[in-house]
């Protein structure tokens, strides 16, 4: 059985020009242990994803559809019994460390009161487990830096205590959203084996946001590409990079850039991100697809496949 | 400065200088329109050209003069010196037997006077002291604002009291006292303006054609900042009529027999008491008139030249 | 912080320096005198009379005197106008009074304006919100020397509630109003400014991810909320501050509180240079220290700042 089970969501926002569909009909699992990566352009929902299933969306958002876990619908659950999910059973890491950091608080206190929270620790308690937390995300001279504030630390120590936030009471399930999109790219490599090392270490299943598939290569065993809000092809990683099925998903391949081949020229996407305001009734990627045929504009493509399963109406050896 | 924008040609500046002024036409008339469909504010400039057409014309109106004292209601003001339309009292007579309307009429003439003149002097005299500092920057900026920062310590009154004490209370001394006093208005934000705008091409360019500091400021610069300087005006102009009635109740404003919004109202505070309440409810409604319209076209002047907030 | 405290000291004497080199010019050369009247004096008896207050000497030299008492003896001089009474006597009886309506009004403005600002922003666009974006725009346009008046009308003359002057003692039915009509506008300023303030933190991806720990809402506000949200309304106390010593003044003559508002204002009147000079001196000594205070109330609240002072 699943560990989290999303079926048919569907993310909304009222905005001052109609509605904005961030999120259309998505369906996947994660069980436990599972790590699965959802990859997208900014604007593909990807992050809103996570959100709704932390009870985290904006106040103008509105949620369709089931967000199971343990059998529990999140999206009507309500804050009491969401409160005692949130962080106890599904941590989530945010993009930004400089700022989901409260700058007011000692990182003790911010790490110590959500074991203080979800397993009412003593504040003593609390310390012990909140430096072995810091220590297990490699925070060097930890004990020394437990009354630190959050602008003591440089950006990739940040990010480590936000993984420490987010691991402190071992969940079952991580949330990563773009987890090292602010670092620079060598503190990047090192925040991902940390990731994975814990991973291996608590048997944790990880939903891994990003926009780089670089970073979800050597990651997660599965893979999920949106586009405009629309999953368009879900499939084990390494089949998708083998054989991507999808012309979304070969585009952004071919956008990756290749060391063996340094000749190789970056191929852009051409077009630009679809218009939300109204919910899809085509293909969204239809308009910047260089296989598209007419059909592609009118018909809603279906998920369909089963170990790869892809969301196009032309067979994949019609593909360039 | 890169090399590249100095190989470009003058006419090239000028024609990215024309882009970057946002004193284009469209600029007002769009700010125009955005106002004219703010309902509150539109009414509220119909009031307050009515606030100035009274303190104009409303003397014509008057069958008493500003300070002629009626014998024939004086000691008998509580019950005699009401506003009636009988004895030509329209808003009935203060204390000492004079029409309370021409005092009004005198006193709107006064606050509105020195409101709109000191007020827009002020600005005036932040703006260019805020341009400066910020235009040259470092040691001119550096004396500015340090400046600035101890005058803003200091509760003004002290200064105003002094100085009104001491050099007397006509109609011209307020005035100069009031600039004095508000030189900081705008200051702070021009000079933030400045700053932004003075690296911009359209400046580089009329500093390659030659033209002088002092030029590039006025001709330049402060087009392009007028907006900001119109909604300070706005805000500064209230306050300054604010401050001119306070130091009027503390009866060191204007001299008797003018008056003022403030120096009516402390008379009516006073001898409310004596149950003669037309002496303080008249000069306070057309000072929260004043300070109403004022308000809203203040707030409709901002939602209309810098729209970004909505 | 003591360091910095220090040093902050350090920067008011030369400002005060200033300011009673140039009030004390500013004074003496201005024309007029304490002892002009309509009737003037004879020339000996003027002469006497300005030999006892000093006032014969050159003006620098009458400066220096001045300035060597205040540092040695603490002796601001003596009244002009107020027989038998030193500037020294004025403060110790005045000052009390206005630092203690003054004092109640701060409180006022904090303890109401604080949380009126919380409950709207947490009631965001409902009736309360509006209400007090209400107040606010009410409490702009009625400044307290039209709020007072209406005050005493109301609470003295129609509903005897409360006595519409005088301080009997600093007794609590005497403070209120004073309090009350002083600090009003700034109260719904606090409130406006901490209820936008408040509505900005509670978006802030901190706030987030609060959220995200499963804690509940009241400890998010209490604990990570309310600290950021305060920092904005502490700065603009500073200035708030300025304006309330300036209300002050209005506050003392309105209401006969005995402050030294009214001896300021006397002072003005007779041309007291001692006194207007030594209230000057008390005035600004005053807005330096509340200014201080917070300073040292932000860092406290700010660790980033904190760290560099």
């Amino acid at each position: 059985m699943s560990l989290l089970s999303v079926n048919n969501l569907n993310i909304r926002f009222r905005t001052g020009d109609g509605y904005v569909h961030a999120v259309n009909d998505v369906s996947f699992d994660i069980a436990k242990g599972q790590k699965l990566a959802v990859v997208g352009e900014s604007g593909s929902g990807k992050s809103q994803i996570a959100m709704s299933i932390m009870g985290l969306l904006a106040n103008n958002a509105e949620a369709e559809g089931e967000v199971l876990y343990e059998g529990q619908n999140l999206l009507t659950l309500p804050s009491a019994k969401l409160n005692r999910i949130r962080a106890k059973d599904i941590g989530i890491i945010f993009q930004d460390p400089m700022s989901s950091l409260n700058p007011y608080m000692r990182i003790e206190r911010q790490l110590g009161e959500v074991v203080e929270q979800h397993e009412g620790l003593s504040r003593s308690d609390a310390r012990k487990r909140v430096l072995e937390v810091m220590e297990a995300v490699q925070i060097p001279d930890a004990k020394n830096r437990l009354t630190a504030y959050p602008h003591e630390f440089s950006g990739g120590m940040r990010q480590r205590i936000v993984i420490a936030m987010a691991l402190i009471c071992k969940p079952k399930l991580i949330l990563a959203d773009e987890p090292t999109t602010a670092l620079d790219v060598t503190v990047q490599a090192q925040i991902m084996s940390l990731l994975d090392e814990i991973q291996r270490e608590l048997g944790t299943a990880v939903m891994l946001i990003t926009h780089d598939l670089g970073v979800v290569a050597g990651f997660c065993e599965d893979t999920l590409v949106l586009y405009g809000g629309r999953v368009m092809e879900a499939a084990p990683t390494l089949d998708l990079f083998d054989a991507p099925g999808h012309p979304y998903t070969r585009g952004l391949l071919r956008a990756v850039p290749n060391i063996s081949d340094a000749s190789a020229s970056l191929a852009a996407i051409p077009g630009s991100p679809p218009n939300q305001t109204r919910a899809p009734v085509a293909c969204p990627f239809a308009p910047r697809c260089v296989d598209a045929i007419p059909g592609c504009h009118q018909t809603l493509p279906e998920l369909t496949g089963d170990r790869q399963q892809r969301a196009c109406i032309r067979p994949v050896e019609e593909l360039t | 400065m890169s090399t590249a924008k100095k190989q470009m040609n003058a006419p090239a500046y000028a024609e990215a200088a024309a882009e970057e002024m946002i004193t284009s036409r469209s600029f007002w008339a769009d700010a125009r329109q955005r106002f004219l469909k703010n309902r509150m504010a539109v009414v509220s400039v119909l009031m307050l050209v009515l606030l100035v057409l009274f303190a104009i014309f409303g003397h014509s109106l008057a069958q008493w003069s500003y300070e002629e004292i009626d014998w024939n209601v004086l000691g008998k003001v509580k019950t005699e010196g009401g506003p009636t339309l009988a004895n030509g009292h329209y808003f009935g007579v203060d204390e000492l037997g004079r029409d309370l309307y021409a005092r009004v009429v005198q006193g709107s003439q006064t606050s509105l006077l020195v409101g709109f003149l000191a007020g827009t002097a002020s600005v005036i005299l932040g703006s260019v002291l805020g341009a400066t500092a910020g235009y040259f920057g470092g040691r001119t900026d550096q004396i500015i604002m340090g400046a600035y920062t101890i005058w803003l310590s200091i509760p003004y009154i002290i200064f105003f009291v002094v100085w009104q004490a001491f050099f007397g209370r006509s109609l011209t001394q307020m005035i100069l006292v009031i600039i004095l006093v508000n030189w900081t208005a705008g200051l702070l934000i021009v000079r933030g303006q400045v700053m932004m705008l003075k690296n911009r091409e359209f400046v580089d360019a009329a500093r390659m054609l030659g033209m002088s500091d002092f030029a590039i400021i006025f001709k330049h610069l402060m087009p392009n900042i007028l907006w900001v300087i119109v909604i300070y005006t706005s805000i500064v102009i209230p306050e300054v009529i604010m401050m001119e009635s306070l130091v009027s109740f503390l009866g060191v404003g204007i001299q008797e027999p003018n008056t003022s919004w403030g120096a009516l109202i402390s008379e009516g505070a006073r001898t409310m008491t004596f149950g003669t309440l037309w002496q303080l409810a008249f000069p306070a409604a057309f000072f929260v008139i004043a300070q109403v319209s004022l308000y809203y076209i203040g707030d409709g002047l901002r939602d209309a030249l810098d729209p970004k907030d909505r | 912080m003591l360091n910095y405290t220090l040093r902050r000291l350090f920067t008011v004497v030369p400002t005060l320096l200033v300011l009673i080199v140039f009030s004390f010019y500013l004074m003496r050369l201005a024309p007029g005198g304490p002892f002009t009247s309509e009737k003037p004096l004879p020339p000996s008896v003027m002469a006497n009379v300005l030999e006892r207050y000093g006032m014969d000497e050159p003006l620098h030299v009458q400066l220096w005197t001045y300035i060597k008492n205040i540092v040695f003896h603490f002796d601001f001089g003596p009244s002009f106008s107020q027989k038998d009474r030193t500037v020294n006597d004025v403060i110790a009886q005045g000052f009390p009074v206005t630092l203690t309506y003054g004092f109640w009004s701060a409180v006022f403005v904090l303890a109401c304006g604080i949380p009126l600002g919380i409950i709207a922003a947490l009631r965001h666009n409902s009736f309360w919100d509006y209400s007090m974006t209400g107040l606010a725009i009410f409490s702009q346009i009625f400044p307290n020397f039209v709020l007072a008046p209406i005050m005493v009308l109301l609470f003295t003359l129609s509903w005897g509630l409360l006595p519409g002057g005088g301080w009997n003692g600093g007794q609590w039915e005497y403070i209120i109003m004073p309090a009350v009509a002083l600090g009003t506008s700034y109260m719904a300023g606090v409130a406006r400014l901490t209820r936008g303030s408040f509505l900005e933190v509670m978006n802030s991806p901190f706030i987030r991810t609060a959220r995200a720990k499963g804690l509940p809402e009241r400890t998010i506000i209490i604990r990570h909320a309310l600290k950021p949200a305060l920092l904005p309304t502490l700065t603009y106390m500073g200035p708030v501050f300025v304006y309330m010593i300036t209300g002050s003044v209005f506050i003392d003559v309105f209401f006969s509180t005995g402050g030294i508002g009214q001896d300021f204002i006397d002072g003005a009147y007779s041309r007291d240079y001692s006194m207007l000079l030594g209230l000057a001196i008390l005035y600004s000594v005053l807005t330096f220290t509340l200014n201080l205070l917070l300073d040292l109330a932000y860092a406290w609240i700010d660790p980033k700042v904190r760290s560099k002072l």
